[in-house]
């Protein structure tokens, strides 16, 4: 019954996105190859980003334990780019607000859905091994798809020049809390681990 | 060109059937394919042995195995494979599993068998040729243990013993959501090995003064037997043998460098193959050297053959013949300078005589010797055992342990010491060997030397050494050959292969394979999960549906703190 749990799976990850789109009335605009256009810029995006990544990072060697601050912001930094793919797309797209966001997560998110998750579900869902992880990363796209919509969102409300002055702050947080996402959690990650080994050290010392 | 693409997309997404189907379909089809995942747990399994002898078939016959993991206690057992621990395993039980149609038995051993208590071990070694005398279409296979396997065992020993004893809602959830197991195995099916050659060697050391010498056999067979082939070590039985026979080689070869000592017998040593398979690398020998060469030192005056076989062990030591010898013969001879030997120098062991007739009527011959007795020469056989069929001869719980040094070199000493009485013909002149004429006294007084002896017995068990696994290029063979090259002058080896229109014995392959345990739910399982996953996509299409219900309650929260600003 693989098959079966690869299928399982599969509409895990894929159906919301086609409900998305055929709910949100992008289909009543005919927006199927705009969206297809925001995928591949999304590509484009993440070759660009890659070749960037191995020119100017090289791997860096040194202790295991140690979590190279600098260097994962600088690579964190690199994801700026995905700010600007976004903005890129729905600056090509006229159109309502809402039709601009709502096309440029789509497709987005869709890629990203294809290209990296389509394959591992592929050869590691099919298989005689059970494991729950194929379910977690299906269940991790639907919540893939919100956050790019609402990154989107916060892209768009950047852009605009008549966004009232309060919400400039709050908007440029959450932009910078959506580019370094990762590298806060790695860092909150490792502060509680020195925190803890600490603590327990002075106990038991 | 590219609104028409879309367009086409278009259309497969929604509805046009045919299109989706010779575009999406096939593509499907052509991909399903099986693919190596990875595995919950990949361990080595050691299959029962399955051979031919002189027709009749032993053993195990089939080795492929794809089937989920049961132990003994679950009700269901056809078409399952029945996993059970050493400590856990009886013949009833083993019974009950083939009577029930298992799909293959895994028998799961301890990495080290001296943890083991002494009466499992010895009620494991007399199940072992029970095993084995019935022909078995099930595959099984025994298993060395580790945490990992252990866990599996115990995960699948609470899924199935509690199969019967809870309500229907609890067996319910119990099967929808348990970690059942499926073990498969990644060999093919086992066939004939074609054109297997047992080897065996001989050495000799010729004596001095004259032509027609009479001349001393002494024979001890290298390989071993147990129920799985790569398990089976031969401690005992017979690397005790095999060991014995190459320090004897070696104190006869450096009492006849000197002239003083060179006595008037030819001494031979082989050390055969096939010995656990009805004796055959001796009676090819035999063959080869009565019937198919012209002058042969079997052929002449053979004094007497005396076979060495599982003397690593044991305070009695029994003389096993097929003849009682005449007085006035050779070895007559040496059967008085045993006991002779025994009584004054080695109390504590009891020696006898065990006389047993050939019995050409049965499906094995009992010891080495009458095969040699067969063809009219006079043989013995020396062991510690009491009778052919124990169960120690054919284990696979004949390790290391099982050999204990000091006996072993007593033995040594002992058999040395009777040999070289009759060899020098010492009865009449005096009472011990110790105060003879100095070379003598100086070669044998520096004893056996146990050292070699422990070390050869460490080398001997370090591999597995089945007839089914030591070929012609095998490195137990080679080692031998070196050392017996060492001591004696002319060795050769000599090659059995089975007849081709009816063949004495037939190996198969197949031996070890690679098992994987895959961890898998019951198919329940999937239904439920697309249950669920169908029941969560409704709620998600509800949502977004309705989004503007939830929109509008979003502000009405948020509202009321911009009013109070």
């Amino acid at each position: 019954m693989t098959l079966f749990h690869f299928g399982n799976c599969f509409a895990l990850a894929y159906f919301p996105y086609f409900i998305t789109y055929k709910c949100s009335g992008l289909s009543e605009y005919n927006a199927f190859w705009r969206c297809v256009q925001a995928g591949a810029t999304y590509l484009f995006v993440q070759l660009c980003k890659m070749l960037f990544l191995a020119t100017f990072f090289p791997t860096w060697e040194g202790g295991a334990g140690v979590y190279d601050f600098v260097g994962e912001f600088m690579k964190a930094t690199v994801d700026l780019a995905d700010l600007l793919g976004l903005h890129l797309v729905m600056s090509r797209n006229a159109g309502k607000g809402e039709y601009k966001i709502m096309v440029a997560a789509m497709g987005w998110a869709t890629a990203e859905l294809v290209m990296s998750r389509c394959i591992p579900l592929w050869v590691g869902a099919r298989g005689i091994e059970f494991d729950w992880k194929y379910i977690q990363m299906s269940f991790d796209s639907n919540i893939s798809l919100v956050h790019y919509i609402a990154m989107a969102a916060v892209v768009w409300m950047f852009t605009r020049y008549d966004l009232p002055k309060s919400f400039r702050l709050p908007v440029t947080v959450l932009l910078g809390l959506c580019v370094y996402k990762a590298f806060l959690m790695e860092c909150l990650d490792c502060t509680a681990k020195a925190i803890l080994t600490f603590y327990c050290f002075n106990t038991f010392m | 060109m590219f609104e028409e693409a879309s367009e086409v997309f278009d259309n497969m997404f929604k509805s046009s059937f045919p299109l989706t189907f010779i575009v999406f379909i096939p593509a499907v089809l052509i991909l399903v394919s099986p693919l190596p995942a990875e595995a919950a747990h990949e361990f080595t399994v050691y299959r029962m042995q399955q051979y031919d002898l002189q027709g009749q078939p032993y053993g195990t016959r089939n080795a492929i195995l794809n089937t989920e993991a049961r132990t003994v206690e679950a009700e269901v057992l056809s078409r399952r494979c029945v996993i059970m621990r050493l400590v856990d395993f009886s013949y009833e039980r083993y019974q009950k599993a083939l009577r029930q149609s298992a799909g293959a038995v895994v028998i799961i051993l301890p990495k080290n068998m001296s943890t083991m208590p002494q009466d499992i071990v010895q009620q494991f070694m007399e199940l072992e040729p029970e095993m084995l005398a019935t022909e078995t279409i099930v595959p099984v296979y025994f298993a060395l243990e580790d945490d990992e396997l252990l866990s599996i065992y115990t995960q699948t020993l609470t899924s199935s013993s509690s199969q019967g004893s809870s309500s229907a809602a609890e067996v319910l959830i119990h099967t929808a959501t348990a970690n059942g197991f499926q073990m498969v195995t990644s060999g093919a099916q086992s066939k004939a090995v074609s054109d297997w050659s047992i080897t065996s060697l001989e050495g000799r050391l010729a004596g001095t003064g004259g032509e027609d010498l009479p001349t001393i056999v002494l024979v001890a067979h290298y390989d071993s037997f147990g129920v799985a082939p790569w398990l089976s070590y031969g401690a005992d039985s017979n690397g005790s043998g095999v060991s014995m026979l190459l320090e004897l080689a070696r104190l006869f070869s450096r009492l006849y460098t000197y002239k003083r000592t060179h006595a008037g017998y030819n001494l031979l040593f082989f050390v055969s193959g096939g010995g656990k398979f009805n004796y055959q690398g001796t009676k090819r020998w035999l063959e080869d050297n009565l019937d198919h060469t012209d002058s042969s030192l079997l052929q002449d005056n053979v004094a007497f053959v005396l076979c060495l076989d599982t003397l690593g062990n044991g305070d009695s030591l029994h003389l096993h013949v097929s003849k009682p010898p005449k007085e006035g013969t050779p070895q007559y001879a040496l059967l008085k300078e045993l006991e002779t030997v025994v009584s004054s120098q080695y109390p504590e062991v009891k020696f006898s005589m065990v006389h047993k007739k050939i019995n050409l009527a049965d499906d094995t011959l009992a010891w080495e010797h009458e095969r040699f007795g067969i063809r009219r020469l006079p043989a013995f056989t020396l062991s510690h055992l009491n009778s052919h069929r124990e169960a120690q001869r054919s284990s696979i719980m004949d390790v290391r342990p099982h050999v204990d040094l000091r006996k072993l070199s007593r033995n040594t000493k002992l058999i040395a010491e009777a040999l070289a009485r009759v060899i020098y013909n010492l009865t009449e002149k005096v009472k011990s060997l110790v105060c003879l004429c100095d070379p003598l006294c100086c070669v044998l007084g520096q004893q056996v030397q146990e050292e070699q002896l422990s070390s050869v017995v460490d080398w001997l068990t370090a591999q597995p050494r089945a007839a089914q696994l030591v070929d012609k290029d095998s490195s137990v063979v080679s080692t031998l050959e070196y050392h017996l090259g060492r001591y004696l002058k002319d060795v050769r080896r000599h090659y059995v292969k089975a007849d081709k229109r009816d063949p004495e014995f037939v190996f198969y392959d197949q031996l070890k394979q690679t098992m994987n345990a895959y961890r898998v739910k019951p198919a329940i399982f999937d239904l439920l999960l697309a249950v669920c996953i169908a029941a969560y996509l409704g709620v998600i299409y509800l949502a977004i549906q309705h989004f503007g219900v939830l929109y509008s309650l979003v502000r009405r929260i948020t509202a009321p703190k911009t009013k109070q600003h």
